[in-house]
């Protein structure tokens, strides 16, 4: 169906202007990158005792006195009507506190919509998905609130579902929400788009692009087994009400900001004060934590602000718990005669499952990064449409929607490769975004890249490989065992996202000294939570190379929205440019503090003046110093610095991904045999922790959508057969492939300490390499995700297609 | 015989429990991982599947890595369990594997690092120098979705 335009949006061409287009700036940290004592060093984690003795505090390792268990009644079916409910005897159970269902929460009169516009009920009659919540019961204990569920009764009108973006938009499709016309979710999310809805990219004329082209090739590919991002941790929260419409909330939440910013339209006017612990996995996943700390809040307000915990179960995590999104792409591209792609156009359909929860800034994201691979092309025409389905909700996984995106295009790149008898490597290095090159970002406006060259990065990894001596051309195997049952093949494929710098972050540095003796200790207020990166150990490495304070006295405080000036925390690979640049600037103030405060006691202006080890001293005269302590007469006061990062897209990433597979042809079976992953993150900050980011790509739904990992959906009744981890297929210890990280270290003008975050895409572009890898092996375009045997022994034609 | 008590040592310390449906007493259904982590407060090991299919709530009984949300509580009389807690010495100095893993930046979120330290242990205790072939194939229960695999392999390689 025909797309309704906003009147209101920015999808009409941009002029690509120099004088539209945002740009970065100039840093220097004004120290010697060579002299760094901090700053790329490898020091332990300042949480590695607390986590490898167990003490580390997860949220289900918290409680509090007289506190509640929620649970969930849930969903049967994919799609049905209530018709009839009756709660009366688990609510007589005793120890239960409260039942909700739909038509006792009517009672209260307040309105609770999940996703973005709110259209999803708190509770409903209308059930969307298997899973969908029909009732929440608070208990004195968990048996006694799952005792509950079983006793309320329910009856059911089951209605007919629809399990995918392009059969739901289609004519006649079941209805889910009135509101949502063919299951259309209006595109554009304010929050990230100030200035207009954004949805549809067009930039020059693509006929005309598509007329330069010597190759084009159109087709439509699938990414849409809505894969689990499976953090080991399930999500969950505990919720107090604290009187009025404020709460307060310990959440599994990978950010203290993101259950607040994406449930302010769910708990419309509500304070929230959350708190996060460690978290045991995100993957950009555990953002907003809404059903989880909504259900558990208007719990608590039911049953007079006892606090409620409500942690899902496994089983609830991997059937109801946000996915990876569906992703179809009807597609054209062309390629020039000198490998450049020179258009496109197309439609992406996006299925998020039964709720929208903020996807529309993740098509943006996802239609950002296609243009950081494809950065020469300056004619674009594609749409995206974004609708909702009877599949449980799908939404932020590690990626953020260029992950899905890009393992369609580059399928499609690949064949218009193949039509040219291109290499792949020498394409990319073409096409792929360098210093300014412009592309839309999410917010719909045009940015130009700022400082970067990954030219080098790709060549190095190229070598690194041995892709000139390994790849043979086009759907040729690299190698055949002498039986000819067993072939490999390589393949390869790049990825980048402009969202290192998204958002706005801020942070309060404070120098402490001493009671006793003449040092100090620094605090650290930066809103990061911890869930897995190290960031909060990582990114205090700046306060100690600027402050020249050892990294021991450093102490980041807590992570807890009342406590930390505004930071939306390590969504993307945000943290370290973000906080990096915040806790740069923070630092920079406090020192000009400290040296107008020494004017007087020095006798020398602030230009004058270093910090080291806890004293101020003078450039020219290192016998000139005072202990920082005696600054100030009263030698306990503390000194304070604010720094802040305002939202910059003008610096891309960059990760590129080198796959070799083997294919036994007899029974279709994939191996990943080695994989290299290549980056250039700018100064490195963390060396241990930059390897386990690249090493990282191959979980949380990355590399293994691409051989085996997906939710299988029994097509006859929508219910997800891959519930638990027995039935979801992970990649285990013993079957690991060879990893190899490749790492340089350019200077992009990133922040004062030059560094990249890269964590998000370090897996993005593994599964479409992989396919490639896959195609050269057995010697014909594989475009099924994952290509599990069946798929392969269908490619043959060992089965029947 | 009808059970009323169960007596098992955690971490060397004995504990004795008596069994029934009443008010603070443990139930016949109740699980090793829901009693070590609501009774005795030892939250260290962790729940995530409760299937047995991910090991973050691996724990030793009497030399074996076992998934403690696999053991009902009234089997355990007269075994000995190893928590996460009670590794590292009375004094706070760390296991060897402990230490190695710290040495080795071998986790990240550090949800599924107690069950992997508790396994690797049980290994190490039965075979002191397991091959990385061995040490994989004894992990192969352990779940990690942020990938710290080859850091932990790194790790166990360095004591092995």
């Amino acid at each position: 169906m025909a797309r309704k335009s906003l009147k209101d949006g920015i999808n009409n061409p941009i002029p690509v202007d120099p004088k539209y287009v945002r740009r970065g700036r100039k840093f220097s940290s004004g120290l010697d990158p060579d002299e760094y004592k901090y700053v790329g060093k490898a020091i332990a984690r300042k949480d590695a005792k607390e986590l490898v003795t167990g003490k580390a505090l997860f949220l289900d390792d918290f409680t509090l006195p007289d506190m509640l268990i929620g649970k969930f009644l849930r969903s049967p079916y994919s799609h049905a009507i209530i018709t009839r409910i009756d709660a009366t005897k688990a609510e007589a159970l005793p120890g239960v506190e409260a039942v909700l269902t739909y038509e006792s929460f009517a009672e209260l009169g307040r309105d609770v919509r999940f996703g973005y516009p709110p259209h999803k009920p708190f509770l409903s009659e209308h059930l969307r998905y298997i899973g969908d919540p029909i009732a929440v019961v608070a208990a004195v204990d968990e048996q006694t609130a799952n005792a509950a569920l079983d006793l309320i009764e329910v009856d059911y009108e089951v209605l007919p579902a629809v399990y995918d973006g392009l059969s739901a938009v289609a004519e006649g499709a079941p209805q889910l929400y009135e509101e949502f016309d063919h299951n259309v979710v209006p595109g554009g999310f304010p929050v990230m788009q100030s200035e207009g809805a954004y949805w549809h990219l067009m930039r020059g004329d693509v006929d005309e692009g598509f007329g330069e082209c010597e190759y084009i090739v159109e087709d439509t590919v699938a990414f849409n087994k809505m894969c689990a991002p499976a953090s080991p941790e399930p999500p969950g929260a505990v919720v107090r009400w604290d009187g009025g419409n404020t709460f307060t909330c310990w959440t599994a939440s990978q950010s203290t900001d993101g259950p607040r910013t994406f449930n302010a339209t769910v708990l419309v006017g509500a304070t929230l004060h959350v708190q996060t612990f460690n978290v045991g996995g995100s993957y950009g996943n555990k953002q907003t934590i809404g059903y989880q700390v909504c259900s558990a809040a208007l719990l608590s307000l039911v049953c007079g602000g006892r606090p409620v915990k409500v942690m899902q179960t496994k089983v609830e995590q991997l059937m109801a718990f946000e996915t990876r999104l569906g992703s179809q792409v009807q597609a054209r591209i062309g390629i020039d005669k000198d490998g450049i792609i020179r258009a496109v156009k197309g439609k992406w359909t996006v299925d998020c499952g039964g709720i929208c929860n903020a996807t529309q800034g993740q098509v943006a994201v996802g239609i950002g990064e296609a243009q950081i691979v494809m950065a020469k092309c300056e004619n674009w025409d594609f749409d995206s449409a974004l609708a909702v389905s009877n599949k449980q909700p799908a939404g932020c996984v590690r990626g953020y929607g260029g992950q899905e995106l890009n393992s369609c295009l580059a399928l499609l790149m690949s064949r218009a490769m193949q039509e040219g008898n291109f290499d792949p490597v020498e394409v990319y290095k073409k096409n792929y975004v360098a210093d300014g090159d412009v592309y839309i970002w999410r917010d719909g406006l045009p940015w130009r890249a700022h400082t970067v060259n990954y030219v080098p990065i790709i060549e190095r990894a190229a070598e690194r490989f041995g892709w000139k001596e390994t790849w043979k051309g086009w759907h040729t195997p690299t190698w055949t065992s002498e039986d000819g049952r067993y072939v490999r093949g390589v393949g390869c494929a790049i990825i980048g996202n402009a969202d290192v710098g998204e958002d706005t972050s801020e942070a309060y540095v404070r120098i402490v000294p001493d009671l006793y003796g003449t040092g100090i200790k620094v605090y650290v207020h930066a809103d990061i939570t911890e869930s897995g990166m190290g960031q909060r150990s990582s990114i205090l490495r700046v306060v100690a190379e600027s402050l020249d304070v050892p990294y021991e006295n450093i102490t980041i405080v807590r992570p807890e929205s009342d406590i930390n000036p505004i930071g939306i925390g390590l969504c993307g690979s945000r943290g370290t440019i973000t906080y990096g640049h915040a806790l740069a600037n923070a630092c920079e103030d406090l020192k000009a503090k400290l040296f107008r405060a020494c004017e007087g006691k020095l006798h020398i202006t602030s230009d004058l003046m270093e910090i080291r080890g806890g004293y101020v001293y003078s450039h020219t005269m290192p016998g000139n110093r005072i202990p920082i302590k005696h600054i100030e007469a009263n030698s306990t006061i503390s000194f304070t610095g604010y720094g802040k990062h305002v939202e910059n897209f003008s610096i891309p990433s960059c990760v590129m991904c080198f796959i070799e597979v083997e294919v036994d042809t007899q029974t279709g079976k994939v191996d990943i045999v080695r994989m290299l992953t290549a980056t250039d993150c700018g100064q490195i900050m963390d060396p241990a922790a930059i390897e386990m980011q690249l090493q990282g790509g191959i979980g949380a739904a990355c590399l293994d959508t691409a051989t085996f990992e997906e939710n299988i959906i029994d097509q006859a009744t929508g219910r997800p057969m891959t519930y638990n981890m027995v039935e979801y297929k992970w990649r285990t210890f013993n079957n690991f492939p060879e990893h190899e990280s490749c790492i340089m270290e350019s200077r992009p003008d990133s922040f004062q300490f030059n560094a990249i975050g890269v964590g998000e895409i370090s897996g993005a572009a593994s599964a479409s390499a992989t396919m490639m890898a896959i195609s050269d092996a057995i010697g014909t375009n594989v475009a099924e995700y994952p290509a599990t045997p069946a798929v392969i022994l269908k490619a043959l034609g060992k089965v029947e297609k | 015989m009808k059970t009323t008590q169960v007596s098992f040592t955690v971490n060397g310390r004995e504990y004795t429990m008596s069994v029934g449906s009443l008010f603070g007493q443990l139930l016949p259904n109740e699980l090793l991982i829901d009693t070590l982590r609501e009774r005795l407060g030892l939250t260290g090991s962790k729940i995530a599947c409760k299937d047995g299919a991910c090991g973050c709530c691996t724990v030793i009984i009497d030399g074996d890595a076992v998934p403690s949300c696999d053991v009902l509580t009234v089997d355990c009389e007269g075994r000995s369990i190893l928590t996460i807690e009670g590794l590292a010495a009375p004094d706070g100095t760390l296991d060897v594997v402990q230490q190695a893993f710290v040495d080795y930046n071998a986790f990240q979120c550090g949800f599924c690092t107690p069950g992997i330290i508790m396994t690797t242990r049980a290994l190490l205790d039965k075979n002191p120098h397991p091959t990385r072939a061995e040490a994989q194939e004894a992990l192969a229960g352990n779940f990690c979705r942020c990938i710290s695999h080859y850091h932990v392999l790194d790790a166990i390689e360095s004591i092995a």
